[in-house]
């Protein structure tokens, strides 16, 4: 495998590894690999687009945030958790947040240093971040920021709105779909998975009534059938081809969209798109390793072509 | 009395021996009774020995069905464990990075493991079985992406752990079952080979020790009787002679036959 990456960007990173290349090894390079690039291209830039490229991180800040604060309440070292965070969703305060040992403490401290501060206010209050679930937060937090990432590409106007309206928009309703498909089961109830929603989607607001109430996948796939583009999503596959999940297709639904972003020129999508596409091209490299070192060689197509 | 050389003679055997040296008629009841407890002693060994013998059998049988399912469970192991791992890579592919959000939410076990006792033929074996408490702590983790195969990965990973407290509790019962079989062969061979000859050895040498002074019983009335006859034809012989030397001998006077008494002296 090393020698056809050689043959790629990636081949000076490896080169430098030792002998043995392990999965995670291979994981850790192409992230920095990443990091150093947008780094690159963050420090070159100027508003609008400085704005642009640090709502492209707040997602993984939401990532890292979420895992000090859950850290932070179960009293772990914050030197531990630190090297666990995404590189891109790095900023200062980072450590401060990790310190803080009460819920109160910790609510300040994020509220005053981190950007994320804005997502926080309209979703979060102080005395819920102690009992919310990490995953409820994650999704909530999510949530305000696809909003905000949405009403920010509405106003720059232009190309930048053409392109980067679909894929938010996608990428929320995504998210409907994938909380509600996963919550069968579990606790979380209509009401709970409604506050969960973006509603900058299509499925604004009927599609998301309809959803959290929906309480098996036959009604998913109902209400998915009345938009065009996601019934073929949930269709059944055709027998004698290859069983894809739901959430494979709607990965490479993803790819199609970010591809499609660089068809066009001059508006910030190219950089979105670009950061997406090399994470998936990551995940890809990733999975083939494993499946090399599984040896489950028949595997090793499930992976989502790019730019077919 | 003879110690024939290389004999092993418990110490009561001895105690038997010096009591004959010295010869007491009583001694001859203990002897006696020895050769009752040996008998006795002998029987005991054997039953010993059949009832070891067969609790040997059993274990070695549950032994030989405990191999085979190892055997079975490493195999199925390996199987499972390879499906696991597989669909940890597919996890990861979906969901991205959920290490560290598994790692933060660990607070107790949900699966457990309670040890209980099996009885085989008198060896008790341990028993681990699992069992789960607790609510499922991770069922929102990869809420937003993934869950369909975090949940496969949790099933997968779940099985996995069955299947190795499984194998655990049979390979300690492997073990303990493989001592227990040898200690009790040893027994039986011990028996077998050493207590049953011993004793053996010293009833065979009770019975000749009996034999023996039979034979010396006997041996010395024989001896008493000749000596007796003997003795009795010599004084015969002696009475002869006298009787010879004194000539014919004067019968000493029969009173009663007397017509005259001399002592009387008026008639």
């Amino acid at each position: 495998m090393k020698l056809h990456l050689q043959a790629t960007d990636y081949g000076k990173l490896l080169t430098s590894a030792e002998d043995d290349l392990t999965v995670s090894l291979v994981d850790l390079k192409l992230r920095q690999n990443l990091m150093t690039e947008f780094s690159c291209l963050r420090s070159n830039a100027l508003p609008p687009l400085s704005t642009f490229l640090d709502y492209i991180t707040y997602s993984y800040m939401i990532d890292n945030v979420v895992m000090l604060i859950s850290g932070a309440l179960r009293h772990r070292e914050v030197a531990e958790l630190l090297p666990r965070c995404h590189p891109l969703g790095a900023f200062d305060q980072m450590a401060a947040v990790g310190i803080a040992r009460t819920p109160t403490e910790l609510y300040s401290a994020i509220l005053v240093d981190t950007p994320l501060a804005q997502f926080f206010q309209d979703a979060v209050s102080e005395s819920s971040l102690d009992d919310m679930e990490a995953e409820i937060l994650r999704n909530k937090l999510y949530k305000a920021y696809l909003e905000s990432f949405h009403s920010f590409c509405q106003n720059m106007g232009g190309a930048t709105k053409d392109v980067m309206c679909p894929i938010l928009e996608f990428e929320a309703d995504r998210r409907a779909f994938i909380i509600t498909v996963n919550s069968f089961g579990t606790d979380l109830s209509g009401a709970d998975r409604s506050s969960l929603y973006p509603s900058c989607g299509k499925l604004h607001p009927e599609g998301l009534r309809l959803l959290a109430k929906a309480e098996e996948h036959e009604q998913v796939k109902a209400v998915a059938d009345s938009y065009p583009d996601y019934k073929i999503i949930f269709e059944d596959p055709e027998p004698g081809s290859d069983f894809k999940t739901l959430e494979d297709r709607f990965f490479e639904q993803e790819v199609k969209l970010n591809a499609l972003a660089f068809l066009q020129q001059f508006h910030f999508g190219v950089f979105y798109s670009y950061v997406k596409l090399k994470e998936q091209e990551s995940r890809n490299i990733v999975w083939i390793a494993e499946c090399v070192t599984q040896r489950q060689k028949s595997k090793i197509h499930n992976y989502i072509p790019i730019f077919q | 009395v003879s110690l024939q050389q290389g004999q092993k003679i418990k110490n009561y055997t001895l105690f038997v021996v010096f009591v004959q040296i010295g010869g007491l008629p009583a001694c001859l009841f203990c002897v006696c009774r020895a050769q009752t407890i040996m008998k006795a002693r002998l029987k005991g060994a054997q039953t010993g020995r059949n009832l070891l013998k067969k609790k040997s059998d059993a274990l070695s049988m549950r032994f030989r069905q405990i191999l085979r399912k190892i055997i079975e469970t490493k195999t199925k192991m390996g199987e499972v464990m390879r499906e696991a791992a597989f669909s940890l890579a597919e996890a990861k592919f979906a969901a991205g990075d959920f290490s560290t959000t598994v790692i933060q939410n660990v607070n107790k076990a949900q699966v457990k493991v309670r040890a209980k006792k099996d009885n085989v033929a008198g060896v008790t074996l341990p028993v681990f079985e699992h069992y789960q408490e607790g609510g499922d702590s991770y069922e929102l983790t990869g809420l937003a992406r993934g869950g369909e195969q975090l949940s496969r990965l949790k099933r997968n990973y779940a099985r996995a752990v069955e299947l190795l407290v499984e194998l655990a509790s049979l390979q300690t019962s492997f073990v303990t079952l493989d001592e227990a079989i040898k200690i009790t062969n040893r027994r039986v061979n011990a028996i077998e080979h050493v207590i049953i000859p011993r004793i053996d050895r010293t009833l065979t040498y009770i019975i000749t020790e009996l034999d023996e002074r039979e034979r010396e019983e006997f041996y010395r009335l024989k001896k008493i009787q000749e000596k007796k006859k003997q003795l009795r034809e010599r004084t015969d012989k002696e009475i002869a002679e006298r009787l010879a030397k004194l000539g014919p001998i004067a019968e000493p006077a029969n009173m009663l036959t007397e017509e005259t008494d001399e002592d009387l002296l008026f008639e």
